[in-house]
C-alpha cells in the first residue's frame, strides 16, 4: 500500500524546498511593507515609550468617575441604543429586498447586477462617510444616524442573505415551483424557512454592530452617549467622560450578551415561526 | 391523459439527448419508463414539467373535463395552471427540510389557495385535515409535526408522495422515485404508487425492470432519446438486453455486490489502471 502511495524522493524534496523558499519569499514581502509603512508614515518608535508614560498619566485625571452625572447619561444612552434599535429592523428589511434582488438562482439578471452593485458600493462606503454625506443633506440628529446605519446594514447582510440564498438546493425550489406556486409563494415556503434561522442570527449580530457605531455616529452628530463623551472631552471634564465611557461599556456589553443569548437560541430552534 | 408528440431537445454543440419522443398515458395506467442512464428518461419528465425548454414537438395534459394544457409551450400564469395539476415525487424528495412535515404536505396546494392566503401560512382546519388524511393514506400521519430534514429518505419519499396526493393532480410524475432507496422501501414506495393510478395516471422514471414489471400496467423504453419500446410490462431478457446494452447487468443487479471478507486483501484499485480511464 505504502508502496503505491509514496512519490518519488527527489520529487518531493524539490518540493518541499519551493515550499519553504515560498515562505521566506513571503515573510520577506510583508516585513518589507511593515518597515517601509512605518517610514513613511514617521512611526516614532523612540518617542513612543515616554509618550504613553505620559498618556498613563493623564489617566488619573480620568478618575474618579463622576458618578453624579449618571443620571444625565441615561437618557442620551437610551438614544444611542433607539438609534440601532429603530435603525436594524429597517436594515433588515431592506436587506431582504436587496438579498432576493441579489440572488443569483431567484433574479433575472437585469435586476441582480443593480442589486449586486448596490450592496457592494454600500459596503464599500464607511459608515462615517454616508452620515457626514446625509448630515448635509438632513440636518444634524438621531435621523441621519438611522438612515446611515440602516443603509449600512445592507451592505452586510444583503450580502450574506443573497449568498445564503444561493447556497439553497436548487431541487427544493424547483419542486415547489412543480406545484405550481408563484415565484412569491416559492419565496415564502421554499427560500425563507431554509434561510431564516442564519439570517435572524445575522441581523442579531448586525444589532451589535450598529449599537457600536451608533455610539461613534453620536460623536459626528447623530446625538446620544456618543454626543455627550465628545462634548465632555471638548470640556475636559474627564471625570464625566469617564463615566460616558462605562455606560457606554455597559451598554454594548449588555446588548452583546442578550444578543448572544438570542443568536444560539435562534440557530438551535431553527428559528421563529 | 397526457399525450407527448415528437419531444426533440438537443445541445448547442449539436448532441440529440430527444429525438423525437412520443407516447400517450391514459387513465387508470400506471406506465414506467426504462432506459439506461443518460437515454433521456428524466429529461423527457422535465421537459412535460416545463422546467427544460423542448426544442419541438410538445406535451399536452387533457383534464377529465376537457380542458386542455399545451405544456411544453405555456408560460407564467398558465403554467402554473397546469403544474398544478401534475404532482411531481422527486429521486431526492426534495422536500423544505426546515419546514414541518405537514407543512411541506400543504405547498403542494399553494396554486389552489389565495395567495394572499398562503402567505400568513392560511390554511383552513378543513385543508390541515385533509393534509393529515393525505399523510395517513402513506401511514405518515404520526409524523406531522416533526421537522421534516430529521426523515429518512424513506420517509421523506412518503411524505414527497403525500404532498402530491394532497395536490390532487390529474397526473402522478415520478422521476425516479425508489432510485436513492433500499430494496424493502423501493417496494413500499412502489406499492403506494400502484393504487394511485387507478385513479389517476402515473408515469413514472425507473431503474429496476423487475418492478415496472411488477407494478406498472405498461413499460415504455427509451434509448439513446427515442422510445424504442412501448408495450407489455413484462420485458424478456433479450429485450432487456437491446435497452440497457452494457449496463444491463447493473440494473439486473439492483443491490450492491456484498463487501469483501474482514481480512481478506484490498483490491487493486482497479479505475486508475484501466487503459481506457477517461483521465
Amino acid at each position: 500500500m505504502s508502496a503505491a502511495l509514496s512519490i518519488p524522493t527527489a520529487t518531493a524534496r524539490a518540493d518541499r524546498a519551493r515550499r519553504a523558499w515560498r515562505i521566506v519569499l513571503a515573510a520577506t514581502l510583508m516585513g518589507a511593507l511593515v518597515v517601509g509603512s512605518a517610514i513613511l508614515c514617521r512611526v516614532d518608535v523612540v518617542g513612543f515609550l515616554p509618550g504613553l508614560f505620559q498618556g498613563l498619566s493623564v489617566l488619573r485625571f480620568f478618575f474618579p468617575p463622576d458618578v453624579g452625572s449618571l443620571a444625565e447619561m441615561v437618557g442620551p444612552a437610551l438614544v444611542t441604543l433607539l438609534l440601532a434599535a429603530v435603525a436594524t429592523p429597517f436594515g433588515v428589511a431592506l436587506s431582504i429586498l436587496f438579498g432576493l434582488a441579489g440572488a443569483a438562482n431567484l433574479s433575472p439578471a437585469w435586476l441582480r447586477a443593480p442589486a449586486r452593485g448596490v450592496i457592494a458600493v454600500e459596503r464599500a462606503l464607511p459608515e462615517i462617510v454616508v452620515l457626514l454625506l446625509l448630515v448635509a443633506a438632513l440636518g444634524v440628529g438621531p435621523f441621519p444616524g438611522v438612515v446611515t446605519l440602516a443603509i449600512g446594514s445592507v451592505g452586510m447582510l444583503g450580502r450574506l442573505f443573497a449568498d445564503a440564498i444561493e447556497e439553497i438546493d436548487a431541487r427544493v425550489i424547483e419542486s415547489v415551483a412543480c406545484v405550481g406556486a408563484s415565484r412569491w409563494q416559492v419565496v415564502r415556503y421554499a427560500v425563507l424557512p431554509e434561510v431564516m434561522p442564519s439570517f435572524l442570527a445575522n441581523a442579531i449580530f448586525r444589532f451589535e454592530i450598529n449599537l457600536r457605531a451608533s455610539v461613534l455616529l453620536g460623536a459626528v452628530g447623530a446625538g446620544g452617549i456618543g454626543l455627550e463623551l465628545q462634548k465632555a472631552m471638548a470640556l475636559l471634564e474627564y471625570e464625566r467622560a469617564m463615566m460616558a465611557v462605562l455606560v457606554t461599556l455597559a451598554l454594548v456589553f449588555g446588548a452583546e450578551r442578550i444578543s448572544d443569548f438570542l443568536r444560539r437560541r435562534v440557530l438551535e430552534k431553527g428559528g421563529l415561526r | 391523459m397526457l399525450h407527448v408528440d415528437r419531444l426533440t431537445k438537443s445541445l448547442p454543440d449539436g448532441r440529440v439527448l430527444l429525438n423525437g419522443i412520443s407516447f400517450t398515458v391514459s387513465r387508470g395506467e400506471f406506465v414506467g419508463i426504462l432506459g439506461a442512464s443518460g437515454a433521456g428518461k428524466s429529461l423527457t419528465l422535465r421537459c412535460i414539467l416545463g422546467l427544460t425548454k423542448a426544442d419541438a414537438g410538445s406535451a399536452r395534459l387533457v383534464e377529465p373535463d376537457g380542458r386542455s394544457f399545451e405544456l411544453t409551450s405555456c408560460t407564467g400564469r398558465n403554467q402554473r395552471e397546469a403544474r398544478r395539476r401534475m404532482g411531481v415525487i422527486f429521486q431526492g424528495f426534495n422536500l423544505v427540510k426546515r419546514l414541518r412535515v405537514l407543512d411541506n404536505v400543504m405547498i403542494g396546494r399553494l396554486a389552489q389557495i389565495h395567495p394572499l392566503r398562503s402567505w400568513l401560512y392560511g390554511f383552513t382546519d378543513a385543508e390541515a385535515e385533509e393534509a393529515v388524511q393525505a399523510l395517513r393514506q402513506v401511514k405518515m400521519e404520526t409524523y406531522a409535526d416533526r421537522v421534516t430534514g430529521s426523515l429518512s429518505g424513506g420517509e421523506m419519499q412518503r411524505v414527497a408522495i403525500a404532498r402530491a396526493i394532497f395536490q390532487r393532480p390529474s397526473l402522478f410524475l415520478a422521476d425516479e422515485p425508489i432510485a436513492a432507496l433500499d430494496p424493502s422501501n423501493s417496494l413500499a414506495i412502489m406499492k403506494l404508487l400502484q393504487p394511485l393510478s387507478r385513479t389517476t395516471p402515473v408515469l413514472g422514471v425507473f431503474h429496476q425492470p423487475e418492478m415496472t414489471a411488477r407494478f406498472c400496467t405498461r413499460v415504455i423504453a427509451i434509448k439513446r432519446g427515442a422510445v424504442v419500446y412501448d408495450g407489455a410490462p413484462g420485458l424478456s431478457h433479450a429485450e432487456l438486453e437491446e435497452i440497457y446494452g452494457d449496463e444491463l447487468m447493473q440494473v439486473l443487479r439492483p443491490t450492491p455486490p456484498a463487501a469483501p471478507p474482514a481480512g481478506s486483501e484490498p483490491g487493486p484499485a482497479v479505475g486508475l489502471l484501466l487503459p481506457n480511464h477517461p483521465s
